[in-house]
């Protein structure tokens, strides 16, 4: 009894006398906590729900109001990750080397269009541990065959050889037996596609 | 009209080489005689080489078929070439991951009875058996059986579901199974009125209405109520499967326009997240 009775005189000589702060864990959660909305007097017995204070409107920490389009959302906007692939702004010259479409391609009875990337769809394709050898190219518009034929007799002309292909006219590609990846870029850049 | 007419042909025509890319000559088509005019599209990714298709835009508030103007469909979504291995892969997948297999059979632990050796080991002449629910017996147990609660779930990867659902919609269109309508207004409630304009226009046994809004007006909806060959769905609902499975794909002129922004922002956009593993909690 005589231990019980000493801790609560410790308790009201901690609040001697005054009002003070009680700290919680709300206290950093953009509210201060001021002496006038939480507090007790030592007089009153805190553990005493009926008895302690009610919780008064809290005054916020840092002043603010809600803006609907504020001129600063441009610089949020700025990082944030595209929705899609951006078009590619036209210069001069490209510093990586990347070479740009050209528009006359599109008169042509054939079309290789470029992926979402701005890339060249032209691939090679290694198999059976890297002997078997087939480029590959993709994204194929209009008269299939007819590019066929050139690319034949280009490679023909190019590597002095007869070189074997293969049209899958559904699927809008043809593959070309051997790596002439670097070839057929070229063709098909100077062909403006 | 008969010029119009040669017109359209003409822009219709798509193998001939020198009518391959006719993006400009769209308002050709516009007629004096009617108030038909052509909605020239602004798209966000342009078509590159191939041209944009038209479709007329039809009404539902007549028995009679009105054209009501033309559309344009952008050709990566409407016009590809079908790649029926991804019509087929997707129709598979909408098949399988709602599957689940509860077919059972019990296990030699599972059946009743057997923990008796049935004979002696030695002694007798016959073969050794340690239990009657032995699989090589009769009634016995059954051995690597079905086990019932198999899902067959999977994830078909994104650009197959993509490719899919251009597919479908390309060879609806190329075998004139797809008709965009201006709205869903019907002028009653009446079955017949639908049963009617559907004998009419000879729109297929099976009718897949396909709108961009959850909430349909109410006369369809009525009118459809009791008609179990004729479905209404909103644009997210669209699948493989249910244009497959309906003959006649009619689509709003909101919902060919919504459809055709989602997948075409699809094929243009950094897709890596829609490309991840698939986890149950992503959702």
């Amino acid at each position: 009894m005589a231990t019980v009775w000493r801790s609560q005189r410790a308790f009201a000589r901690f609040f001697a006398g005054k009002t003070v702060r009680i700290l919680n864990n709300a206290s950093d959660l953009g509210a201060k906590l001021t002496p006038a909305s939480i507090s007790v007097s030592s007089t009153q017995n805190y553990s005493n729900y009926a008895k302690s204070p009610f919780v008064k409107r809290i005054k916020e920490q840092y002043e603010f109001d809600i803006v609907k389009n504020p001129p600063e959302w441009a610089y949020v906007e700025r990082l944030m990750p595209f929705e899609s692939i951006p078009n590619v702004t036209p210069k001069e010259t490209y510093p990586s080397g990347w070479i740009p479409p050209k528009e006359e391609a599109k008169n042509l009875p054939y079309f290789i269009a470029r992926t979402r990337n701005h890339q060249m769809p032209i691939y090679l394709d290694l198999s059976m541990k890297g002997t078997r050898k087939i480029s590959l190219i993709r994204r194929i518009e209009g008269d299939i065959w007819l590019l066929n034929d050139l690319i034949k007799e280009h490679l023909q002309k190019t590597q002095k050889r007869y070189v074997e292909t293969r049209v899958h006219e559904l699927g809008r590609f043809i593959e070309v037996k051997g790596d002439f990846v670097t070839t057929l870029r070229d063709w098909a850049y100077a062909q403006g596609f | 009209m008969t010029s119009t007419l040669i017109n359209v042909f003409k822009k219709l025509n798509i193998t001939a080489v020198t009518q391959i890319r006719l993006c400009s000559s769209a308002t050709n088509v516009v007629s004096e005689h009617r108030d038909i005019s052509v909605i020239k599209k602004d798209w966000k990714f342009p078509p590159q080489y191939t041209k944009p298709r038209e479709v007329w835009i039809e009404n539902l508030d007549t028995v009679k078929e009105n054209k009501l103007g033309l559309f344009e469909l952008h050709p990566l979504i409407y016009a590809t070439v079908p790649r029926i291995d991804l019509i087929h892969r997707n129709v598979e997948w909408q098949k399988k991951y709602r599957w689940v297999s509860w077919a059972h059979t019990k296990t030699r632990a599972e059946v009743r009875g057997g923990g008796r050796k049935p004979w002696p080991q030695k002694g007798l002449g016959r073969a050794r058996h340690g239990s009657i629910r032995s699989p090589l017996w009769r009634g016995g147990g059954i051995v690597h059986g079905p086990r019932s609660g198999k899902t067959h779930f999977f994830m078909l990867p994104f650009h197959m579901r993509i490719h899919g659902l251009t597919s479908t919609l390309s060879a609806k269109f190329a075998q004139d199974d797809l008709h965009v309508v201006k709205d869903l207004e019907l002028p009653t409630e009446e079955s017949e009125y639908l049963i009617d304009l559907i004998k009419e226009r000879n729109w297929g046994p099976s009718v897949l209405i396909v709108d961009d809004t959850d909430y349909a007006p109410r006369n369809i909806t009525v009118a459809t109520d009791n008609l179990p060959y004729v479905n209404i769905m909103p644009v997210y609902g669209l699948n493989v499967y249910s244009m497959l499975k309906h003959d006649t794909l009619i689509l709003t002129h909101a919902a060919a326009q919504k459809i055709e922004e989602r997948l075409l922002n699809h094929l243009h956009s950094n897709t890596a997240i829609q490309q991840a593993k698939f986890k149950l909690d992503q959702v």
